[in-house]
């Protein structure tokens, strides 16, 4: 395992008001880290100093094994993406305009950057033809977002830093996103660092989930490190805080994180498991476990790991107390 | 309407022209204003508090009045173009300014960020994502500009810059309703199609709007071109004060100078100002020569007093004694025309009661009903000190200087003042009574320059002393007749009178 980014003991002060006091983290190479916490924690300062739009108080941060200082500021940038929550699209450049941004910069043929273009937008859902001299404001919410992680991504940058991108959106909005984010994730294999306030995004999307509270990291683990084996009470409390109000409405995936899936897949017939969206709620998989003994929990097309009646009761029986 | 669109198609051509220097003035004065005030916004941006006290600044200067500003301008850079294009750009800054900074500063923060963290440079951000997005309250402040500039422009014509505030300047002096209206009616069309094409560049493909723009700027530096062409050759600058009288007398000296001497080429600049303003150009070598009145050097440009009831020899050796010697200025000798106060009647009452001179009123003293000017009325060499002078006991109605022309013809006054030289005792068949007392001081037409350009031109000067001693009160009358009644041009009229009195060969 490579490591793509460093932080070491980052200090950070605004005005003499020390924010961020000692920060040490390493971020693996082609991993979708994730930096959630509350406002105020220090979460987008953190993300905000790999790119330099923070100058560092003290300490240093390397990437790809250089320290970001040495590194032009500007070479640094053009390999580093960029989502805002604000979106903030160029108001007066096309959807295409948007994209080619960075890859203009960079001198790469237009022939390529056009190519370039259509094949994003196709991959997003978004028919070249019809969007591609778009301006901004003449797009939902949802598809401006798009296009702003398509600009983001448009160079291929090995790094690409994103603060809190989603948090503007709706609802469906913001899970069609998420799913956007783990689809390119997986095809450009990038190195993704993504700033959320919001838990159970968090969970979804991070490889690691890195927990900000004052300026300090309380834990870095694994989402269901996190789930099963809380540090202390404010990291409990953070995640039990994020699951829904009804047992109905909780994710089937997050029975899966908090009580471990099963060890391996259950030596019966097909018939017998029902295959079932991480996302989808317990109210779903009540009504398949009415007529199956097993649940594979998927994610994409993949299977993240197997439940069966007992998990599910011992789950509810623990954590679910309401 | 009629007399509107007459004077139009008359004018056309001096229309032409002063639209053309209108233009130029304006375009060269939004040009200078967009090239100090936009970079200056861009570069106060980083800089709020220094932004602040600029833009209080340029409101300041907004503030100056424009008539103020002009005059404060004569004596650093002079009359004509360079002062008016001066004032118009200190106009043109404050909103110019103020929009490109409020709307470079008022870009979404994120926006901003955005651009930094891709990397961007700051000229390509400035020009990739500020300017394009600040362009349109941009253009909204320079075509604010424009239409302040057109405006403002108009006052040019006081300062000798030309341009279309020559006809608003005229029509108020000759009462000439159409004159003013075609005047202002022009500036405001200018001023509203300058605005639309302005808008128009805003929304135009690139291309397009680059050619445009550079087929008006190829035409105006091309007008300017051939202006520095035409003044190749030897060239002699004669401006007049404002009204027919002196752009008539200007046009003879133009046609008798170039007569006489091939190699020079005369410009003239026709209502070009009032006294002291064509005396201070006179002085500051902007104008070589101007037609002056010997009584308005006494009474306003050269400094002492003098004793009343002068004769016209006395008033002019005078004049021309103190020009000499206080400002080193030669008036050659003067024309025979007075054009000065005067009290006139009917013909036909002058016949009827054997009127002749001034005096010659004491005897119909009776029957006199008076109409004249309140100002004529009030003054002590108006009909105060006439009264005293002469010892008339009457009292006159006061009037508007037009409306007493009207009532003498229909018979209401019987005795009105007037100028001398009015277009009007020739219009309504009026007769002058002699001052026989000499109690009006005497305004006798007469070139004015300096002595050291008389030395140079003597064949100049021997030009212009051919009209010394001519023009009679009524032949002025007649040909300001001419120009202001019968709308013929100053410049026909001038070659009528020359040809006629053998000054000038015929035939061209």
């Amino acid at each position: 395992m490579t490591t793509a980014i460093e932080f070491q003991h980052v200090q950070k002060s605004f005005n003499g008001n020390e924010v961020i006091p000692d920060l040490n983290l390493t971020v693996a190479k082609g991993e979708l880290f994730v930096l959630v916490g509350t406002s105020g924690s220090g979460k987008t300062t953190s993300l905000k100093m790999i790119n330099r739009l923070e100058p560092l108080t003290g300490g240093k941060i390397l990437v790809n094994g250089q320290d970001t200082t040495t590194v032009p500021l500007r070479e640094l940038r053009w390999d580093m993406g960029y989502v805002l929550q604000q979106i903030a699209l160029f108001p007066t450049m096309t959807v295409a305009q948007n994209i080619a941004v960075i890859p203009e910069m960079k001198g790469t043929p237009k022939k390529e950057i056009n190519a370039t273009i259509d094949d994003l937008l196709t991959e997003v859902g978004l028919d070249p033809a019809v969007y591609r001299d778009r301006m901004p404001d003449e797009l939902s919410g949802g598809e401006q977002q798009r296009i702003g992680i398509l600009r983001a991504i448009a160079s291929q940058p090995t790094t690409v830093l994103m603060d809190e991108p989603f948090s503007a959106l709706d609802p469906i909005s913001r899970q069609q996103l998420q799913d956007l984010v783990l689809k390119l994730h997986q095809r450009y294999d990038n190195t993704i660092v993504f700033v959320t306030h919001d838990m159970n995004e968090a969970l979804k999307l991070g490889d690691r989930i890195g927990i900000m509270r004052h300026g300090e990291l309380l834990q870095v683990d694994t989402p269901s490190a996190i789930a099963q084996h809380p540090v202390n009470d404010f990291v409990r409390d953070f995640f039990g805080a994020s699951r829904a109000k009804k047992i109905y409405d909780v994710y089937v995936g997050r029975v899966g994180l908090v009580q471990g899936y099963l060890p391996k897949k259950p030596a019966v017939a097909d018939g017998e498991i029902q295959a079932i969206d991480s996302q989808a709620t317990l109210r779903t998989a009540f009504e398949a476990l009415a007529t199956h003994q097993y649940l594979a929990i998927t994610e994409e097309t993949q299977v993240k790991g197997y439940l069966d009646r007992q998990t599910v009761m011992t789950y509810l029986s623990t954590h679910e107390p309401d | 309407m009629q007399t509107l669109i007459q004077t139009f198609i008359e004018r056309r051509g001096d229309l032409l022209t002063a639209l053309w220097q209108h233009l130029g003035i304006s375009l060269a004065a939004l040009v200078i204003a967009m090239v100090i005030a936009i970079p200056l916004a861009i570069w106060a941006v980083r800089r709020p508090k220094l932004a602040e006290g600029l833009l209080q600044l340029t409101s300041v200067l907004q503030t100056i009045p424009s008539l103020a500003l002009l005059g404060l301008l004569i004596p650093l850079v002079g009359i004509g173009t360079v002062p008016a294009v001066i004032a118009l750009v200190i106009y043109a800054l404050l909103p110019i300014f103020q929009n490109t900074y409020l709307g470079i500063d008022e870009i979404d923060d994120s926006i901003e960020e955005a651009a930094d963290a891709f990397g961007m440079s700051r000229m390509r951000k400035l020009f990739k994502v500020e300017l394009p997005i600040a362009m349109p309250q941009i253009i909204a402040g320079i075509r604010t500009a424009v239409v302040l500039i057109i405006g403002t422009a108009t006052l040019a014509a006081l300062i000798g810059a030309g341009g279309l505030g020559t006809f608003i300047m005229l029509g108020i002096d000759r009462n000439n309703t159409s004159l003013l209206l075609i005047g202002a009616i022009s500036s405001a069309l200018l001023a509203i199609v300058l605005s639309a094409l302005i808008r128009w560049f805003q929304t135009a493909k690139p291309k397009r709007a680059l050619t445009v723009f550079g087929v008006i700027v190829a035409l105006l530096a091309g007008g300017g071109a051939y202006s520095v062409y035409a003044n190749r050759t030897e060239t002699i600058t004669i401006a007049g004060k404002l009204g027919s009288e002196p752009e008539i007398l200007i046009n003879m000296y133009k046609q008798l100078i170039e007569a006489n001497d091939s190699h020079v080429k005369v410009t003239l600049k026709p209502n070009f100002g009032k006294t002291t303003f064509l005396f201070s150009a006179l002085k500051h070598d902007q104008i070589d020569i101007y037609p002056e009145f010997t009584g308005s050097v006494l009474e306003t440009l050269v400094s002492g007093s003098h004793a009343k009831n002068l004769t016209a020899n006395q008033t002019y050796q005078l004049a021309k004694k103190r020009l000499a010697s206080q400002d080193e200025m030669t008036l050659l000798k003067p024309m025979a025309y007075n054009n000065t106060y005067a009290l006139a009647v009917t013909k036909k009452f002058k016949r009827q009661h054997h009127l002749k001179t001034i005096s010659d009123l004491n005897q119909v003293e009776s029957i006199l009903k008076p109409g004249m000017t309140l100002e004529f009325i009030d003054r002590d060499d108006g009909l105060k000190g006439l009264k005293k002078a002469y010892g008339l006991d009457i009292t006159a109605k006061s009037m508007e200087p037009a409306l007493r022309y009207e009532a003498i013809s229909k018979g209401r006054i019987n005795l009105v003042d007037a100028y001398s030289t009015d277009s009007e005792l020739r219009q309504y068949n009026l007769a002058i009574l002699k001052d026989d007392k000499h109690f009006f001081p005497t305004y006798q037409g007469a070139p004015l320059m300096k002595q050291s350009f008389a030395k140079k031109h003597p064949k100049v000067v021997k030009a212009l002393n051919k009209l010394a001693g001519r023009i009679s009160e009524t032949d002025m009358q007649e040909m300001n007749y001419e120009v202001n009644v019968k709308n013929e041009s100053a410049a026909t009229v001038a070659h009528h009178y020359l040809v006629k009195h053998g000054l000038l060969k015929g035939g061209n």
